[in-house]
């Protein structure tokens, strides 16, 4: 039922707003009302920590088969659905200061997002979850084909549905796989094959597995909806790292993945660390923090993938909803660099509890060039108006917007879920605040750490497609035979070999 | 009243009288009102149990005699005429866009009365030679009379036509088989005819050759409706012979080549699709995979069979018309239906192209549409059965979901910043919004068939126990 509560005041809000938009456009008070309702949307998710866990269950969703439908408020869902209600009130305070601000149907879709995110956190079977993505992914894929225009932008967002529906086709085939071995088409009894193939999904939609670009760096939807579409998006996929049960993965079955998975991750932490501006480097930052997630899991530690699914949402969302300067909400956003050094009470301090083993100096690499990145973006103040510009209740909005992401951050850290408080790690984290450190430091002093320009970011890219390449041609090949087999059955001696096949098929049966 | 002269002779009666004396304008609104209220009457009206309304007494007797035979529709009968002239109201409503909607409205009654009455005849073969004739109306409803059959046409009429001496000769047999079951030689005969007969009636590889043609070579709204109307059909009466025959149900060998044959049309169907340059040759092949599926279904030794495939054929019964009148849009408006001449049509009639994407999507078992459940339970079946068939069907999922990322890249494909426009008709927009909320609402909520699929068990009782 506290799912359905909090699921609903977004969804209401939502829906509130679009009729405000048909039937009274020139209201002024959308902005309060879309406030208002994430504000109830976030309160209702922190009054799930007095009753963890719960279900919420649809019984006999098929007449022909056992299936249900079933959403868990847990330890898992709980700091996830957090960051979501959290990321959906932040884009709405910070959006006083954009110019779009009295754009209702924007806001109106943030809201519909997090609802939608939090039903994708809470799923607990393949089932609820498959649906979920894909409700995600086709209202992605009209959000984008509206909003984007000329040919090369369209055909990015078809690749990137592409690449998504391909990772719900590898929940599914997990899923069924699950089936084979165990009977059950639940998270609780999937083996490490399943789980594997799991990751491999996750990957896949998240462009870690195999190593691709899903997103466009240059698509108009940039701050705001373009914030939670990223965000709420990435942390639907991130939550099944979290359902695959602790031990049935582990470095040793893994080693090859965790291999490409690094390639990933340092690939995409060098590109955030040298990218011109936040936006442009936010598909790289997704792709450097889902790696490491995935490193987490593969090393037998699920739960690192929820904390690095946090930091991806409040860390991430704290520097990308940033729109304006002051010195103030900078400091105060370094923060941020805390909450992602996996330092002991930090947010995540469990983040490898796994055994890493000679792929531990490559991970503390990778994640500290993601650091050393954000905490150069946030200390760029070029191309920023000031704070002091606006007016006075919009300071404090915006201020209390972006500081909500901050106390979030603080507040998982110490609370999210069991085992928080770690301190295990102190070593690795205290070796890759060392070096985040000097990345900082030698950023103006060495020319190979200067930022690339922006449209560099993109040519990199290139070095990819001979392996796309190599696909389109086997894709070729089968179009000429298949050419060919058509032209033979569908030609004039068509019925002829129709009959051949038939004469051949009697005498194998009568046989 | 009885039941055979309300859902035969009715529509066959109205169909003629359509094709002789009515336009095409008031021909769609006829065939489309008229398959709606048979739909109704069908569900709400139980047939052969009498119904009060206050003094007065209705009963729809369930049996007619005709020429010797007898024609029986009964209660069990409810939900599947439901079901059929439901769907068949959504084909009608649609028929505007065909250009031929007086003789599609009355050659598709005939036909679709036909197809009724080859459920209801007895003895139950002569649903053969009624399928046959209803093949033969098919004719002109695909070519108009001054133009000449074509490959795909005639391939048809070829394949359906050789049905039905195996069909007939296999019946011949059976009634032998019936009366000395041991005798295994007359047994694995009328098995390897019948198999025979319905390979043809359900086109299955390499006998599918003239759907593709079809497709490319026809209007895509009448192929759409023969691609669902005689499969359906076909489908019951295999049910039939299911239902009947317990040794035929039971063989392991049948049961075999059902589903060899059912994973190779789902297979070979989805990668074929995925290397066509043609979107109704895309239709084509979906329906062949989809097909394919039909026969996995049959082959499920599971009491949920029958529950199982017609929800499959009722599913199908909102994806074809839709995509068929989508595609028909498209077609009206553009030189043909090949990648190179659609570019750019999603900003000219995104109504049109975002319906036919989702309902390709369905086609494929996309989570959240219609046809994702019924591919669910198959799956899941499958996955118990055999992990090498579904590594098949899941080939054959992947080569659709290639095939709809194709055909969505061609639509959004263009380089000058045209503007958007809404050039559907608003009974284009209505119909193409049914369909697509409808494969929304049996995607997210399957159980809302439950209704009408309750009472469908009783309709083969021997296969549902």
């Amino acid at each position: 039922m506290l799912i359905l509560i909090s699921c609903l005041s977004f969804f209401i809000s939502a829906l509130v707003l679009v009729v405000l938009r048909i039937f009274q456009p020139e209201a002024r008070y959308t902005w309060l009302v879309a406030v208002s309702g994430a504000t109830v949307g976030l309160l209702s998710v922190f009054f799930w920590l007095g009753y963890l866990p719960f279900e919420l269950s649809v019984q006999n969703w098929q007449s022909f088969t056992s299936n249900s439908l079933l959403f868990t408020g847990d330890a898992i869902s709980f700091p996830f659905a957090l960051c979501i209600a959290a990321l959906t009130l932040s884009i709405l305070l910070t959006a006083v200061t954009q110019p779009v601000y009295i754009n209702t149907t924007l806001w109106a879709g943030v809201l519909a997002l997090a609802g939608v995110g939090i039903l994708a956190v809470t799923a607990n079977n393949p089932l609820t979850l498959l649906l979920v993505w894909a409700l995600l992914d086709l209202t992605e894929l009209i959000i984008h084909l509206s909003s984007v225009s000329g040919a090369k932008n369209n055909e990015k967002v078809v690749i990137s549905f592409s690449t998504r529906a391909f990772g719900i086709g590898l929940l599914l085939w997990a899923s069924l796989v699950g089936v084979t071995e165990t009977n059950n088409f639940i998270f609780e009894s999937i083996s490490a094959h399943s789980g594997l193939i799991l990751v491999l999904a996750v990957g896949l939609r998240l462009g870690v597995l195999p190593l691709h670009l899903p997103y466009a760096t240059d698509l108009n939807l940039r701050r705001g909806i373009g914030t939670a579409l990223r965000l709420i998006s990435s942390a639907s996929s991130l939550i099944l790292l979290g359902r695959i049960p602790t031990g049935i993965l582990d470095i040793n079955t893994s080693i090859f993945l965790i291999t490409l998975t690094l390639i990933a991750a340092g690939y995409g932490s060098w590109m955030w660390f040298r990218s011109p501006d936040d936006l442009t480097g936010r598909p790289y930052w997704i792709i450097s923090i889902a790696s490491l997630a995935i490193i987490s899991t593969l090393s037998g530690n699920p739960q690192g993938a929820i904390t690095w699914g946090c930091a991806l949402i409040l860390v991430g969302g704290a520097l990308f909803l940033t729109t304006v300067q002051n010195n103030w909400l900078n400091r105060a956003m370094l923060f941020g660099a805390w909450s992602i050094s996996t330092f002991p009470f930090s947010l995540t301090a469990s983040a490898w509890l796994g055994n890493l083993g000679l792929f531990l100096p490559f991970v503390i690499i990778a994640q500290a060039f993601t650091a050393a990145g954000f905490i150069r973006h946030t200390l760029r103040p070029s191309g920023r108006d000031t704070l002091d510009a606006q007016l006075g209740w919009m300071k404090v909005a915006y201020a209390a917007g972006i500081i909500l992401l901050i106390f979030i951050q603080i507040l998982l850290g110490l609370i999210g879920w069991e085992g928080t408080m770690q301190i295990r790690t102190w070593l690795q984290a205290l070796s890759a605040s060392l070096l985040t450190l000097g990345l900082v430091w030698a950023r103006r002093r060495f020319r190979i750490f200067n930022p690339v320009r922006a449209h560099g970011v993109s040519a990199n890219n290139a070095r990819l497609e001979s392996f796309y390449n190599i696909l389109w041609s086997l894709y070729h090949l089968l179009s000429r035979i298949s050419k060919g087999v058509t032209q033979i059955l569908e030609g004039e001696g068509g019925l002829m070999w129709s009959l051949l096949f038939l004469i051949l098929f009697i005498s194998i049966i009568s046989t | 009243m009885s039941s055979p002269i309300l859902w035969i002779a009715l529509p066959f009666t109205v169909g003629t009288f359509i094709l002789l004396f009515i336009n095409e304008k008031y021909a769609t609104w006829i065939g489309g009102t008229l398959c709606a209220l048979l739909s109704l009457t069908a569900f709400f009206i139980p047939i052969d149990t009498a119904l009060l309304l206050g003094t007065l007494s209705i009963k729809i007797a369930p049996a007619v005699q005709f020429f010797g035979r007898s024609f029986e529709l009964n209660t069990a009968d409810g939900a599947l005429l439901t079901i059929i002239y439901g769907v068949a109201t959504l084909w009608f409503f649609g028929a505007q866009v065909s250009g031929t909607a007086t003789r599609f409205v009355s050659l598709g009654l005939m036909i679709i009365s036909l197809l009724t009455a080859s459920l209801a005849v007895e003895p139950f073969l002569y649903a053969a030679l009624l399928l046959e004739v209803a093949a033969m109306l098919v004719i002109p409803l695909l070519l108009p009379t001054t133009q000449k059959a074509n490959q795909g046409v005639a391939r048809f009429l070829i394949y359906q036509t050789l049905a039905m001496p195996f069909i007939l000769f296999s019946g011949w047999l059976l009634a032998g088989v019936e009366a000395s079951p041991t005798n295994i030689g007359s047994t694995t005969l009328s098995g390897t005819m019948l198999s025979i007969g319905f390979a043809f009636l359900f086109s299955v590889f390499p006998f599918y050759n003239w759907i593709p043609s079809l497709m490319e070579e026809n209007s895509p709204y009448a192929s759409g409706f023969l691609l669902w109307a005689l499969p359906t059909f076909t489908t019951i009466f295999a049910l039939g012979f299911l239902d009947r025959y317990t040794w035929l149900r039971t063989s392991p060998q049948l049961i075999n080549a059902l589903q060899f044959t059912g994973v190779f049309m789902v297979a070979s169907g989805g990668i074929f699709a995925s290397l066509q340059k043609h979107i109704g040759r895309i239709f084509a092949y979906a329906t062949i995979a989809e097909t394919g599926l039909i026969l996995l279904a049959f082959s499920i030794q599971n009491i949920d069979i029958v529950i199982l495939t017609i929800s499959i054929l009722l599913v199908r019964g909102i994806e074809l018309p839709t995509w068929a009148l989508a595609l028909s849009i498209l077609k009206q408006n553009s030189n043909s239906l090949k990648f190179s001449d659609l570019q750019g049509f999603f900003r000219k009639f995104p109504i049109a192209t975002i319906s036919l994407i989702i309902v390709h999507l369905s086609m494929l078992g996309f989570p959240l549409l219609a046809g994702f459940p019924t591919r669910l339970a198959i799956w899941q079946l499958m996955a118990n059965i055999s992990p090498t068939l579904l590594i098949w069907l899941f080939m054959g999922a992947m080569g659709l979901l290639i095939a709809a990322v194709r055909t969505l890249a061609v639509f959004v494909m263009t380089d000058e910043e045209s503007n958007w426009k809404l050039n559907e008709g608003w009974v284009q927009i209505t119909m193409l919004g049914l369909g697509v909320s409808g494969l929304f609402i049996l995607g997210l909520l399957p159980q809302a068939l439950n209704p009408l699929l309750k009472h469908l068990p009783a309709l083969f009782e021997r296969l549902s126990q």
